[in-house]
């Protein structure tokens, strides 16, 4: 006998968001292009930027999980509160009111990591198309969180943007969207046979283009996805020798790294800090002074993990490899 | 039907929590990690073949889950020729019952640890009918006494610090016992040995079972398997059908990938029980119970095994070998211990919750504890795709699916298995 399930609202709010807006938080597309202002990025051609949403959607996460984190799921108000938000705003809510809490600082240091991940490459010789406003999330929570269905209906969606882009190779600063494109998408629409990159891997193929870096030691925390589901590690390590950086190896890494945490994050938040901040722990046990991870999710559980007046900077692998070109 | 879950979910997040910040768990799950990988990566190294063993094992399992039925009664016929008694029980009130139909009442009873015993809660289920049942394992016993749940599939007890044990045992003993390891052991040594050669029914589950020969193996280090099984007139035998494999040797295999995962080179003991002892030493006539039980009881269980079995994308959680080393790599059980689970643990357990013990509403909140990192797949010898199932069950969850062979009528759920050899 089929029983409906009542699961936390907040399930169902990701999933609307998704499905309605092209995005988990329902941010509106200018908001997520906001970055490429300056860049004037053709809207076609055959290597496509994608960056999903995902990086600027962090400043928006933490300050939902911290309304969250003071709120019992279970209760009235909660589902009231993230039902009005869902309902009222058709257009996508407007996101500075509603998180009044969310610093400029931090919504300018996520956005700003699509505006250095496309200069990398671009002085890496790519020529990078982009979608702009029309660029679509890629669904990966809608897998991730079980909504099979609606992934197989909006996954079209996404397709017609990519095909819009007439690119060939579409190069995913996010492993999570990169992880969808790649493993699922082919499973859910026929003929779909895009190539699909990570961002690493096509600075991997040039790295002998990139500036050296000065810089104290490092240690890479590897993203689950990339290392276990993608299969990229060696090359993070392959691009940082390269260029010159001490890199220090935790105990648990490559394919036996150890989880940011940052999966829990939306219904678990406490115990998701917990795993963050132990993996904080062991990536400093290295020494290293700066830990560097190449998701935007890690990024955030870490970076969210870190006690105060730690010392050690939890960046992406985008911002140190730009900082080769700033300094 | 409607089941709200929201409210599930908040009392067991906040459970999580608790245990996050528990540090009797943080300090025992820290020392049994450390000391699980350092222990195994040394194992691993003074018997390299493991690996290679565990992908055989693999083969193995995958086409002894296909052939179960078959297996099951070669199994059963097994048994009864080496002159045991088998039965099989769809169920877990069907075990319950066979069980307490082999025991009675007013019976003192000695129990191995087993994980079926504890999805069926037989121990409880056989006191609530008039039985003084008592755990052996150590670990189990300090629960049994805290009346708590295990926190591990093989360190039950994980949790619990040298100086809880001494109140626990200092209170039940009613003597002063000291928080001294040794003397807690020594403390716990003396009650049960008493209790091993009172005892009526000695009860155990099996690690793996030979259809061939109906060879019963059981993986243990304390010696109370031996006694339990050993010391009383009735032995009984509990175990799940996935644990059947075809022949001995393969049995053998199995084993020794069981144990090695489980962090042991060899262990303490491995029992092979096939039949109720006997002698033929006088004039050639064979007798039975010579120095070990005369009656030996198998019961096979299913409980939706057979469920999980018929579906190709869950029919891989059978091949779980319970050595544990998927939960020691869990970020998440690393901070809670069994607190994520519910009788099965971890996100192994998240999915045997679902089909064996509690359904997909009990497994709902395990299945998002999962973070999908993948780890576990990394150090399960039989390379379990939790991630993956826990994806189709969060599928099945958010659209109100039922679990595969639900809405299938009984017969078709026990895979064709008949339920015979009843005595
Ligand atoms: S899932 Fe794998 S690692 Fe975990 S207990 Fe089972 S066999 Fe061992």
């Amino acid at each position: 006998m089929a029983v409906e399930m009542k699961l936390p609202p907040v399930l169902d709010i990701i999933r609307g968001n998704i499905v309605k807006y092209g995005n988990p938080l329902a941010l509106k597309g200018s908001e997520v292009a906001a970055w490429a202002k300056g860049l004037k990025l053709p809207k076609e051609g055959e290597v496509l930027f994608y960056t999903g949403g995902e990086y600027q959607l962090l400043p928006f996460i933490d300050s939902l999980v911290k309304t969250m984190t003071h709120i019992d799921q279970g209760s009235k108000s909660f589902s009231l509160m993230m039902g009005v938000r869902n309902i009222l705003d058709k257009a996508g809510f407007n996101a500075e009111k509603v998180y009044a809490s969310v610093l400029a600082k931090d919504r300018e240091r996520f956005n700003s990591v699509c505006y250095k991940a496309a200069f990398v490459l671009q002085k890496l010789g790519y020529d990078l198309a982009y979608a702009g406003d029309e660029e679509l999330y890629s669904g990966a929570l809608l897998y991730e969180l079980g909504f099979w269905q609606d992934l197989k209906e909006y996954a079209p969606k996404v397709r017609r943007m990519i095909e819009k882009t007439r690119a060939k190779t579409v190069v995913c600063l996010s492993p999570h969207a990169a992880e969808v494109l790649k493993l699922v998408y082919p499973k859910m629409l026929p003929g779909f046979s895009i190539q699909v990159r990570t961002f690493v891997e096509l600075v991997w193929e040039r790295r002998n283009k990139l500036p050296a870096i000065s810089s104290a030691p490092v240690v890479i925390h590897d993203s689950c996805r990339l290392a276990r589901e993608l299969e990229v590690d060696e090359e993070i390590r392959d691009i940082l020798i390269g260029a010159g950086v001490p890199v220090r190896e935790a105990e648990r890494n490559r394919q036996w790294t150890t989880c940011c945490g940052g999966p829990g994050k939306l219904l678990f938040p406490e115990l998701s800090h917990v795993m963050g901040s132990r993996r904080v722990t062991e990536l400093e046990e290295t020494g290293a002074e700066t830990i560097l991870t190449s998701c935007p999710y890690c990024l955030a559980a870490l970076a969210g993990g870190q006690e105060k007046g730690d010392k050690t900077a939890v960046e992406d692998l985008i911002e140190f490899l730009f900082r080769g070109y700033a300094a | 039907m409607k089941s709200d879950l929201t409210k599930a979910f908040a009392d067991y997040a906040k459970d999580l929590n608790q245990a996050s910040r528990d540090e009797n768990i943080q300090k025992a799950m820290s020392r049994a990690v450390k000391s699980y990988r350092a222990t195994t990566d040394e194992t691993m190294r003074r018997f390299p073949h493991t690996p290679d063993l565990a992908a055989e094992v693999r083969e193995i399992k995958t086409r002894a889950i296909q052939d179960n039925a078959a297996l099951l009664q070669e199994a059963m016929a097994s048994v009864e020729r080496n002159k045991g008694k088998a039965f099989y029980a769809k169920d877990a009130q069907e075990a319950l019952r066979l069980a307490l139909e082999i025991i009675g009442r007013g019976k003192v009873v000695v129990k191995g640890k087993s994980m079926l015993g504890e999805e069926l809660h037989l121990r409880e289920y056989l006191e609530e009918h008039g039985n003084e049942v008592w755990e052996t394992d150590l670990g189990e016993f300090i629960l049994q006494l805290k009346k708590e749940r295990p926190m591990h599939i093989l360190s039950p007890a994980i949790h619990v610090p040298r100086e809880q044990v001494a109140d626990i045992f200092s209170k039940f003993f009613q003597k002063e016992i000291p928080p001294d390891i040794a003397a807690e052991v020594g403390a716990v040594r003396e009650f049960l040995r008493e209790k091993y050669f009172s005892a009526d029914v000695g009860i155990s589950g099996a690690n793996v079972v030979a259809a061939d020969t109906g060879a019963m193996v059981i993986i243990e280090n304390e010696g109370n398997v031996r006694l339990s099984t050993g010391a009383p007139p009735v032995h009984l035998l509990m175990v799940g059908v996935e644990k059947i494999v075809p022949t001995f040797q393969e049995a053998m295999k199995v084993a020794e990938v069981t144990w090695r995962y489980a962090q042991y080179g060899v262990p303490g003991y491995v029992n092979i029980i096939s039949g109720p002892s006997k002698t033929g030493d006088i004039e050639k006539v064979t007798t039975y119970g010579a120095h070990g039980p005369k009656q030996f009881y198998v019961i096979f269980v299913d409980n939706g095994r057979s469920q999980m079995a018929g579906d190709e994308r869950f029919s891989q959680a059978l091949h779980c070998l319970r050595c544990g080393g998927c939960m020691y790599e869990c970020p998440v059980f690393q901070v809670t211990a069994g607190h994520f689970g519910h009788t099965y643990l971890g996100g192994i357990g998240a999915i045997w919750t679902a089909f064996v013990s509690g359904g997909l509403d009990e497994a709902a909140p395990l299945l998002y504890t999962c973070l999908r990192c993948g780890r576990c797949v990394e150090r399960c010898p039989m390379r379990i795709n939790v991630p993956g199932m826990v994806g189709e069950l969060r599928k099945m969850l958010v659209y109100g699916e039922s679990l595969p062979g639900e809405d299938l009528p009984e017969a078709a759920v026990a895979g064709g298995v008949s339920h015979a050899a009843e005595t």
